[in-house]
């Protein structure tokens, strides 16, 4: 809006020397630190870098919210159509979304018409773990900036689409892939790292948003060094301290969701993956910092805090999941503090200044590893649910049946905490597995202890479940239970209003009081991104990505049958209310 | 061989002649015989790093024992091979997915045949899209030391001595696990075999377990004379070897078919033999057929 206000006043000067000017212009450092508090645009992965998904704006509200109506729907277009797990970026009259297989869009915000769209190039012979989804693009000045499923980072001119600079983060050869939203941290994109499950390092990198150039990066397992400005800046942690031999060369800790930023405490809080290998009793130790979340300083790369919420972890649960923060009081003190609902199954709120540990409850309604967390933040573990060390004479071990799956009490997708209501809602699956040693698994072309499991619904009627959290009690206020699984973002309003999308195709809006439905809309395909609303010509706005994928549709057995119909789709819904 | 090769009378043909898996209906990919034969071309993926059964060379030249016979048995067809070579998923039911039966998904496609593929008929019959046989050697896991450790000694006695293994294979479980872990620490982890036994004959490691095709590849033509080939049995190995083959869509059983005379063609002549001669390792033929 800001653009074509400008535009408008400058179209009696000459358009010609207006234009340059306008189109060096864009969001500053400024504008995106203050996203939070701009309802007018959505110029962060977050809307806020603290990862709040929470708007201030109430023109829609839980007593109009049913007459909400498409304004427009935009197609992807093309074969390319899986998941479309992206979220939506507006600024100056354009929707900016990423799409599957590595595709960018620009489209018109008032009335859907595409503006530009740019297509990575892929080669051959890419790995991505699950599905060849995009979570998002960052945008800064002239610039968005996104990365690509063979681990390039890539910045294009927002007006143009057109390429400014494109940098290589890993070799996709090696199995390294990249599908995260990058953010902007004064002049600075910092991102994780993805894909290469095989003998990889987790890090955390930072690069000059102008340039592309290399600033930091920073390893996320003990005993790798930091660099900062091409000189050594200090190891990660103490080398084995938690690891035995050269096991921490291969650790693994891949920090591929990204992260969020706490301007409070100027840190940025990237969780990290589990440790390799997966057989738990090969690699005695905490294995810090795999499935952890570290505060780690924007400017330098240093490492100021860590939290391990799985240490020595067996199951698969990967930290990586959002820490998202918030001010609440805690027993009559004020406290900044910071909310992560990991795979694991607990929901952890920590003081966000020190790291230190202050409250662990079950966010799902089944948790069979641990029976809680103790005051020093150490899980109380039930060894007996631990999947045990591969049989000597190669022979199938007994089952174990482990809740929650690997595919986690809750996934990639981001919750969202309400300054209305105070809480925050998490978008969670009841499911567990059962888990063995397999005798009989092969792995390039070799013999191979690996572990069989099988992934089960914990009730016939439902898998997933959207519940309200109360963060200071651990509390569930309320929540919505959903056939399918549940695999996108949540998003929550001043008009006391909470928003996801379905697997089935639908977005739907809670009460976020009471949780009661109140207004659907079946997109044609699954939802599995994350929504966003943003005000524009006097009017608010509600957008969401429509394609099914991601993770879910890979795994058979009883989950599948949740899905099984299910098509895929590819498009961006805007919503409004009529006038 | 007839038009309908997944008919049923094809099936049970081909698991009479040592095929597994299931036969489904045919599908728009299917590549019979005589598709292949309209194209010319027989595809063929490999695993990539993989010496000595494929790997490039300096000058990037795909090489190895499943290239060389990729190229045979497309001959025997009279096609010509076409090969890719591709990184190892987190399992062969991943590399199958990828390789065979759907395709990367991005770019690229299913290859007609992939080497190199267990035929362990409980694991062929987990892996419905595909089936699997015409076992061509016989593989296991072997040890080897340099001048710096006993190679005969039961192994707890390589306390402090330095170990060489492939991540996360069945030779790192076995010397990581083993014994209570006592030389856990003592471990070093390379990104395949091929590195495992390279340290060892750079004197980086004592002691390198590998499978035996990669031992003794590495130590062929006396390469390295100061390196010894543990001759007693490994203890507590939770592996008695494996046999390797071919894989092909469920589809293309009348491919499958004449990979198998080709095979047993090449087995009965001694040219299976001179291929594995040819990069320095002995072929051991499969139990379980040919």
């Amino acid at each position: 809006m800001k653009f074509t206000h400008m535009l408008s006043a400058s179209a009696a000067l000459a358009i010609a020397a207006a234009a340059p000017v306008a189109a060096q212009s864009g969001p500053t450092d400024a504008q995106i630190m203050a996203d939070e508090a701009s309802p007018g645009d959505v110029l962060t992965y977050g809307m806020g870098h603290r990862g709040q998904r929470f708007s201030s704006l109430s023109m829609i509200n839980a007593g109009n919210v049913k007459g909400l109506v498409p304004a427009f729907a935009a197609s992807l277009g093309g074969e390319k159509q899986r998941g479309q797990e992206s979220q939506p970026i507006v600024y100056d009259g354009v929707i900016y979304v990423t799409g599957s297989y590595s595709r960018l869009f620009a489209f018109d915000a008032r009335t859907g018409a595409e503006l530009w769209q740019y297509d990575a190039r892929l080669p051959d012979g890419i790995m991505p773990c699950c599905d060849v989804v995009n979570r998002g693009a960052a945008i800064h000045g002239d610039k968005i900036i996104f990365g690509t499923l063979d681990a390039h980072l890539v910045a294009l001119n927002r007006k143009t689409g057109k390429v400014i600079w494109n940098k290589t983060l890993a070799d996709y050869a090696a199995g390294y892939s990249f599908t995260a939203a990058p953010m902007i941290i004064n002049g600075k994109v910092i991102y994780g790292n993805s894909g290469g499950e095989f003998g990889i390092v987790g890090k955390v990198e930072a690069r000059d948003v102008e340039t592309g150039e290399l600033i930091w990066s920073r390893p996320t397992i003990e005993g790798h060094m930091g660099k900062l400005k091409g000189a050594d800046n200090g190891i990660t942690g103490k080398l084995n301290a938690s690891w035995q031999g050269d096991q921490w060369t291969n650790g693994g800790g891949a920090t591929w969701l990204g992260g969020t930023y706490d301007p409070d405490t100027n840190s940025i809080f990237m969780g990290t993956g589990n440790p390799s290998p997966w057989n738990s009793h090969l690699r005695p130790g905490d294995n810090l910092y795999t499935s952890s979340t570290l505060a780690i300083d924007p400017d330098t790369g240093v490492i100021k805090w860590h939290y391990q919420t799985t240490p020595h972890d067996g199951w698969d649960f990967d930290g990586v999941n959002e820490l998202v923060s918030f001010d609440a009081s805690i027993g009559g003190k004020p406290m900044k503090l910071a909310a992560k609902a990991d795979r694991n199954g607990f929901f952890f709120v920590l003081d966000r200044t020190n790291g230190k540990f202050v409250s662990a409850t079950p966010f799902v309604s089944k948790v069979t590893w641990a029976s809680g967390y103790d005051k020093k933040g150490r899980p109380v573990y039930v060894p007996e649910n631990r999947p045990g060390a591969p049989n000597a004479d190669g022979s199938k071990g007994t089952t174990v049946f482990a809740a929650p799956s690997f595919l986690g009490g809750k996934n990639w997708m981001p919750m969202s905490y309400s300054q209305q209501t105070q809480m925050f809602y998490v978008p969670a699956n009841e499911w567990g597995m059962d888990i063995w040693n397999e005798p009989i698994a092969y792995k390039k072309g070799a013999a191979y202890l690996g572990a069989g499991f099988t992934i089960k619904p914990l009730y016939p009627d439902y898998i997933g479940v959207l519940r309200a959290i109360d963060p200071t009690t651990g509390k569930i206020a309320w929540e919505y239970k959903n056939k399918a699984p549940l695999w996108g973002g949540v998003l929550s309003t001043a008009g006391n209003l909470v928003f996801t999308g379905t697997p089935e195709g639908y977005l739907k809006a809670f009460d976020a009081k009471t949780g009661t439905e109140l207004w659907k809309f079946n997109t044609g395909s699954g939802v599995v991104g994350s929504p966003v609303t943003w005000e524009q010509d006097g009017e608010q706005y509600v957008a969401v990505m429509s394609g099914w994928g991601g993770a879910v549709p890979l795994w058979g057995g009883e989950v599948a049958k949740s899905v099984q119909n299910i098509n895929q789709g590819g498009a961006l819904w805007v919503f409004k209310l009529p006038k | 061989m007839t038009a309908e090769p997944w008919s049923r009378r094809g099936l049970l043909a081909g698991l009479a002649a040592g095929w597994s898996g299931l036969a489904l209906a045919p599908s728009a990919r299917a590549r019979p015989l005589d598709t292949l034969a309209a194209g010319g071309t027989l595809s063929i993926a490999v695993y990539r790093d993989f010496a000595p059964w494929s790997w490039r060379d300096a000058a990037g030249t795909l090489k190895g024992i499943d290239v060389d016979l990729g190229q045979a048995l497309a001959a025997a067809l009279g096609l010509k091979a076409q090969f890719t070579d591709f990184l190892a998923d987190e399992s062969v039911d991943d590399d199958l997915r990828n390789m065979v039966w759907r395709g990367p998904l991005i770019g690229g496609s299913a290859a007609d045949l992939m080497m190199h593929v267990p035929t362990d008929r409980r694991f062929a019959l987990q892996v419905e899209r595909c089936v699997i046989g015409a076992a061509y050697a016989r593989e296991s896991f072997a040890i080897a030391c340099g001048p710096g450790a006993d190679c005969e000694l039961p192994p707890p006695q390589w306390a402090g001595k330095r170990l060489a293994a492939e991540l996360d294979s069945i030779p790192d479980i076995w010397l990581s696990g083993s014994f209570g872990g006592v030389l856990r620490a003592q471990v070093s982890h390379h990104l395949t075999g091929a590195a495992a036994m390279a340290a060892l004959i750079e004197g980086k490691a004592d002691v390198a377990m590998a499978s035996r095709a990669q031992v003794e590849h590495a130590l062929a033509g006396n390469a390295a004379p100061h390196i010894k080939r543990r001759v007693g049995p490994i203890p507590a190995l939770p592996s008695p070897g494996w046999d390797v083959g071919l894989a092909v869509k469920d589809d293309s059983r009348d491919l499958a078919d004449a990979l198998e005379a080709a095979i047993e063609r090449m087995a009965g002549d001694g040219r299976l033999d001179r291929i594995f001669a040819a990069h320095g390792v002995t072929r051991v033929a499969p139990l379980g057929s040919v």
